[in-house]
């Protein structure tokens, strides 16, 4: 481990006040043993630069698929203080709501496997890669929709039905957008992208339901053994890039006029309840609003095309939830035994949030909230359930995937993407990408095995396992 | 022009060395393009960027973003740029052409410019860059 981080459970760490100077409170990060051992010292070092900031509650937080990014690392967590706390663009990252959501369908493995005219038809519905341009007649009236009442502008404009949205994180909508202090500039991004999947780490994938863990939560959930489901991960597109970019800015000189000391430029910030920071948050709230309402119209398509192609009905592909893992929300926990309200920061973490906690769904009130956690590609996805000690111990959250270890050029020198596509079609995968570098960027290797990440949050308590879904269908961004 | 890809596990860094700032910038933009639409890119169309700001490191981030979203809203694909800088200032040419998906799908999105390890750093034989795109 690295020198200076203290273990203070089985799979418990501290990095402790003083490991860089400022820091208010201690750094604490979940973490097995084999983890540990490809853990990089950058992301320790952002772990503990977050701990500087004003105002911080209790602890930075990292969960295991803790990896180097820019500002917080990524699987950062941290709540700060309404009064005195500060909310940073580094906390939440360029692609602002990037998230998940699952959609069940009620076919079986047998019924989808080895059509790859379905993978073919997915990838020519929803536009993929660099350059993709939307289907939609986008304007900036629907752009303001989607700004506004997210994931219920695409509803009510028949992207879906009503049920979609108590299965959103924050029903699909964060009540605090304000499209005023979103950019022309980001605007004009916004309206052609609607309904894109983006690039990169972003995907559309199909798989089957292949171990359940707690049958009575699966239930609830509406998952059931051998069942297909569907996976979409994507995020604000150009809109919440480019609001990300104009706020850091503005944000920047801020942090000079609050005199606010940072150890890295990219964790600019400002009081919450300051101009600079509640414009920064209510243009954080459109674009995480437009992101709902674009995973939304994603998964509009996704429906019309199984049920065309399987006679299946629309309307029995429900969504298991939808939730968001580059966001800052100002939440209700319990510090020091006393209910506040605080701003969470997540970046590259999910909301994991317990038993009878505001926000849920009636029927999932007395279980908690579905997590969904995407593998890398190839590889296992979870679903998880959110827990009073998440509540307890990381204001709500949990880890959000499996996190990389391998840099993008060593990936490519390693095999190229058509070797990738081949060794996954044995294993039964279909893969289709705009191109063969974000299949090899993408290779199963290149990230922490998603399975040992999930154990851990399971075993900590700040989830707990309920499903595993392995992959047959890909389409990369 | 020269600059290099140094691993790093969830983005991409560049590291660049230039005589003069704005060759030192030219590098940046060129590492930018070939990340989003890689190595096919050509083209005449001209475009003008120009931006200020108070520091070599936020005048390098206020570029490429720009140039991130002159891109994008414009559906250009850039192959040089023409720079100068004066004191606060930068001017770019920059010349492309329209997207292709045929001949321009090769790279990823750039989703931003990050501060985190942003540095440039002049020494004896000129500018050192290191700059992390977000991917």
């Amino acid at each position: 481990m690295i020198e200076g981080v203290r273990q203070t459970g089985p799979l418990e760490w501290e990095v402790p006040v003083g490991f860089v100077p400022g820091m208010r409170v201690p750094g604490r990060f979940f973490l097995s043993e084999s983890l540990g051992k490809i853990l990089e010292e950058g992301a320790i070092q952002q772990l503990a630069n977050v701990a500087t900031l004003p105002g911080i509650i209790k602890n930075s937080l990292a969960m295991p698929d803790i990896h180097w990014g820019y500002g917080f690392p990524i699987g950062g967590v941290a709540a700060f203080s309404l009064d005195d706390g500060v909310i940073s663009p580094g906390g939440v990252g360029f692609d602002i709501n990037c998230g998940v959501r699952l959609l069940t369908t009620p076919l079986a493995h047998k019924d989808v496997a080895g059509r790859r005219d379905l993978i073919d038809q997915l990838f020519r519905a929803v536009p993929t890669g660099v350059g993709a341009k939307s289907p939609l007649k986008g304007s900036p009236r629907s752009l303001d929709g989607m700004m506004i009442k997210g994931a219920r502008w695409a509803v009510e404009a028949g992207y879906g039905v009503e049920r979609d949205l108590v299965r959103c994180e924050e029903k699909g909508f964060m009540k605090e957008a304000d499209t005023r202090a979103v950019s022309e500039k980001a605007k004009q991004r916004g309206v052609p992208q609607g309904g894109t999947l983006g690039s990169g780490n972003h995907f559309l994938e199909i798989q089957v339901v292949s171990e359940i863990y707690d049958p009575a939560v699966a239930k609830a959930f509406g998952i059931s053994a051998g069942q297909v489901c569907c996976m979409i991960h994507c995020g604000s597109r150009g809109l919440g890039h480019q609001t990300c970019t104009d706020h850091l800015k503005v944000l920047e000189s801020a942090t000079k006029r609050y005199n606010i000391s940072l150890p890295d430029r990219q964790l600019a910030c400002a009081p919450i309840a300051s101009p600079e920071g509640k414009a920064y948050f209510g243009a954080m709230a459109a674009a995480a609003n437009y992101a709902w309402a674009n995973r939304q119209i994603i998964t509009h398509t996704t429906r019309q095309i199984l049920a065309k192609m399987f006679r299946i009905e629309y309307e029995d592909m429900d969504l298991v939830y939808d939730v968001a893992h580059n966001v800052a929300k100002i939440e209700e926990h319990t510090v020091d035994g006393k209910k506040m309200q605080v701003c969470v920061h997540r970046k590259g973490a999910t909301r994991a949030f317990g038993p009878g906690t505001p926000d849920l769904p009636d029927d999932l009130a007395a279980i908690g909230q579905p997590v969904i956690i995407p593998g890398s590609m190839g590889t296992s996805s979870f679903v998880l359930r959110g827990t009073d000690t998440a509540m307890e111990r990381t204001f709500g959250s949990t880890c959000h995937g499996a996190g990389r270890v391998m840099s993008r050029t060593q990936a490519k020198k390693r095999m190229s993407g058509k070797e990738v596509a081949e060794i996954l079609l044995k294993k039964g995968i279909i893969v289709k990408a705009p191109n063969e570098n974000a299949i090899a960027d993408e290779a199963p290797e290149v990230y922490k095995p998603s399975e040992e990440v999930v154990n851990v949050v399971h075993d900590v308590g700040i989830s707990r396992l309920v499903a595993r879904l392995s992959p047959i269908g890909v389409i990369k961004g | 022009m020269s600059y290099e890809e140094i691993s790093h596990t969830a983005d991409v860094k560049i590291r660049a060395r230039a005589k003069t700032l704005e060759s030192l910038f030219s590098d940046a933009f060129e590492a930018l393009m070939q990340v989003v639409y890689g190595k096919n890119r050509s083209g005449k169309q001209q475009t003008v960027i120009k931006v200020d700001a108070r520091d070599s490191e936020s005048l390098l981030a206020d570029f490429l973003s720009e140039v991130l979203f002159v891109s994008e809203v414009e559906g250009l694909v850039f192959s040089r740029a023409d720079i100068t800088i004066t004191g606060p200032a930068l001017t770019a040419i920059l010349y492309g052409e329209p997207f292709d998906p045929a001949r321009h799908s090769e790279g990823t999105e750039v989703k931003g410019i990050s501060y985190s390890g942003l540095s440039i750093r002049e020494d004896t034989n000129g500018y050192i860059l290191e700059i992390l795109f977000d991917v």
